[in-house]
């Protein structure tokens, strides 16, 4: 018994640097279920920056049913409290040295915890965004004036686009990479132009394009190195009676231009069956209906988690 | 580059273990050692007894053997002997603890992560993390909480400004 109680001591005197390899063996829901709350030489190690360069909370869902009004989607409270719970301690622990951050696609944030956790992130270059029916404008352009040093960001689908792009540009000088997660049209093409000139990295999969909305930004983004349009529902607006027909293959016009890409990545195949899935949910992926992480796949490897 | 050189290590309580030279080099701090030619009589190892000493020739032989060629043993059964090492009933509490500033001190990086991964199962044993209160919401019965109090706040909506 006297042996147990020394070695007692002396697990609380493990070095920190073998404590924070044994720390980064732990998922985010084990680290912020406790272990800082051991003894202060645990909490110093649970601290280190090593463990919170990537913050991955992927794994937080929420509890939630979709519903007539707005914000059209409903969350369970108590998943909610869970949310925030876990959120704070993690933002307490991880010290601002967190750069990766990944909220899971059908997370439905409020404002205040993303509030909340943009200003605990003051140096994150790479977002991956949660779901933002329940965030406002003024929500999202106040976290993203508190990222000065992002570099990229995966977004869900977005009605209005030009007052997230040119919040981007005021804040976010190296802003250079984009994943967008929801239809792309003319006005997201343009206002992507005239906000974010020099991104050099888009994908686009699986939504609905506009055909002139694609030819623009293969014309205008002149520094655009990687696009990838894999399994998109291509569309043109015809002349009338046929306003909108889906293309289905793509023109040597377009491919021409996007000669001078060095990654131009494509997949529009009747036997795919993400190209399948992405027709049958009509351009917005239903993401919940498929298997588990499969939202997170990307053809651009550096958008892809 | 003798392949078959022997090292001798010297334990803090004095005793002395002849190894072959792969073996002690899987440790980088031996190996380092060797490189700056610190290495021509015995390597004194003050922070590691004889006990622990023991343990650590004894797995970085196993790996070394594993990797030859002519033994060559796969992964898997690498993986059950190295389960079977560690596991709680052969190695004491006290003796993990040991192992672990051993390999550290060593740099034998696959022991320290074998042995920093049994330390994290244990604590993983202790812990209730809010993953499982998570795991706990069946949607079936979440779901028809939700649709209830939903239902309800959306008829009051309705009463309120469709009337």
């Amino acid at each position: 018994m006297d042996e147990s109680g020394a070695t007692t001591r002396k697990w609380e005197d493990l070095d920190t640097d073998i404590l924070v390899t044994i720390f980064q063996m732990f998922d985010i829901f084990e680290l912020t279920s406790g272990i800082a709350h051991v003894c202060s030489a645990w909490r110093m190690a649970c601290c280190d920056p090593l463990l919170w360069k990537t913050l991955d909370l992927s794994a937080l869902e929420s509890n939630f049913i979709r519903i007539p009004l707005e914000p059209y989607v409903y969350v369970h409270g108590r998943s909610d409290k869970t949310v925030t719970q876990v959120l704070k301690i993690a933002l307490n622990l991880s010290r601002g040295s967190i750069q990766t951050l990944i909220f899971h696609v059908n997370l439905y944030l409020s404002d205040e915890q993303l509030t909340y956790t943009a200003e605990r992130c003051p140096l994150v270059k790479r977002i991956v965004m949660p779901a933002w029916n329940r965030i406002k404008k003024t929500g999202i352009c106040k976290a993203i004036s508190m990222w000065p040093h992002l570099e990229s960001m995966t977004m869900p689908s977005i009605a209005n686009p030009p007052y997230l792009l040119e919040e981007i540009s005021k804040n976010c000088k190296n802003f250079s990479k984009l994943k967008i997660m929801g239809p792309f049209d003319m006005l997201f093409a343009s206002s992507l132009v005239s906000y974010i000139p020099k991104l050099k990295v888009l994908s686009l999969r699986c939504s609905v394009i506009f055909k002139d909305a694609l030819i623009t930004i293969l014309e205008k983004l002149q520094d655009l190195e990687v696009l990838n349009i894999s399994h998109c529902i291509l569309i043109e607006a015809g002349p009338p009676p046929l306003w909108k027909r889906v293309v289905k293959e793509i023109d040597p016009f377009i491919v021409d231009k996007a000669s001078r890409l060095r990654e131009f990545l494509v997949c529009m195949n009747d036997s795919c069956v993400m190209c399948q899935r992405a027709r049958s949910d009509e351009g917005l992926m239903r993401w919940y209906k498929y298997e588990e992480g499969l939202w997170k796949s990307d053809e651009a490897r550096s958008l892809a988690l | 580059m003798a392949s078959s050189r022997k090292i001798t290590l010297r334990s803090s309580d004095g005793e002395s273990f002849e190894v072959e030279e792969a073996v002690a080099v899987e440790s980088q701090t031996i190996k380092h050692m060797i490189e700056d030619d610190c290495a021509d009589n015995a390597i004194p190892l003050p922070n590691v007894t004889s006990k622990i000493l023991a343990k650590v020739i004894e797995y970085c032989k196993k790996h070394v053997d594993a990797s030859k060629a002519e033994d060559r043993v796969n992964d898997e059964d690498l993986k059950a002997w190295d389960a079977a090492f560690i596991k709680v009933d052969q190695v004491d509490q006290a003796t993990l603890f040991d192992l672990i500033l051993a390999a550290n001190y060593l740099n034998i990086k696959s022991l320290l992560d074998l042995t920093c991964q049994t330390v994290a199962d244990m604590i993983k044993g202790n812990l209730f993390p809010v993953r499982n209160e998570w795991l706990n919401f069946t949607f079936s019965i979440a779901n028809r909480e939700l649709v209830l109090v939903c239902l309800t706040e959306w008829v009051a909506h309705r009463r309120l400004f469709c009337s």
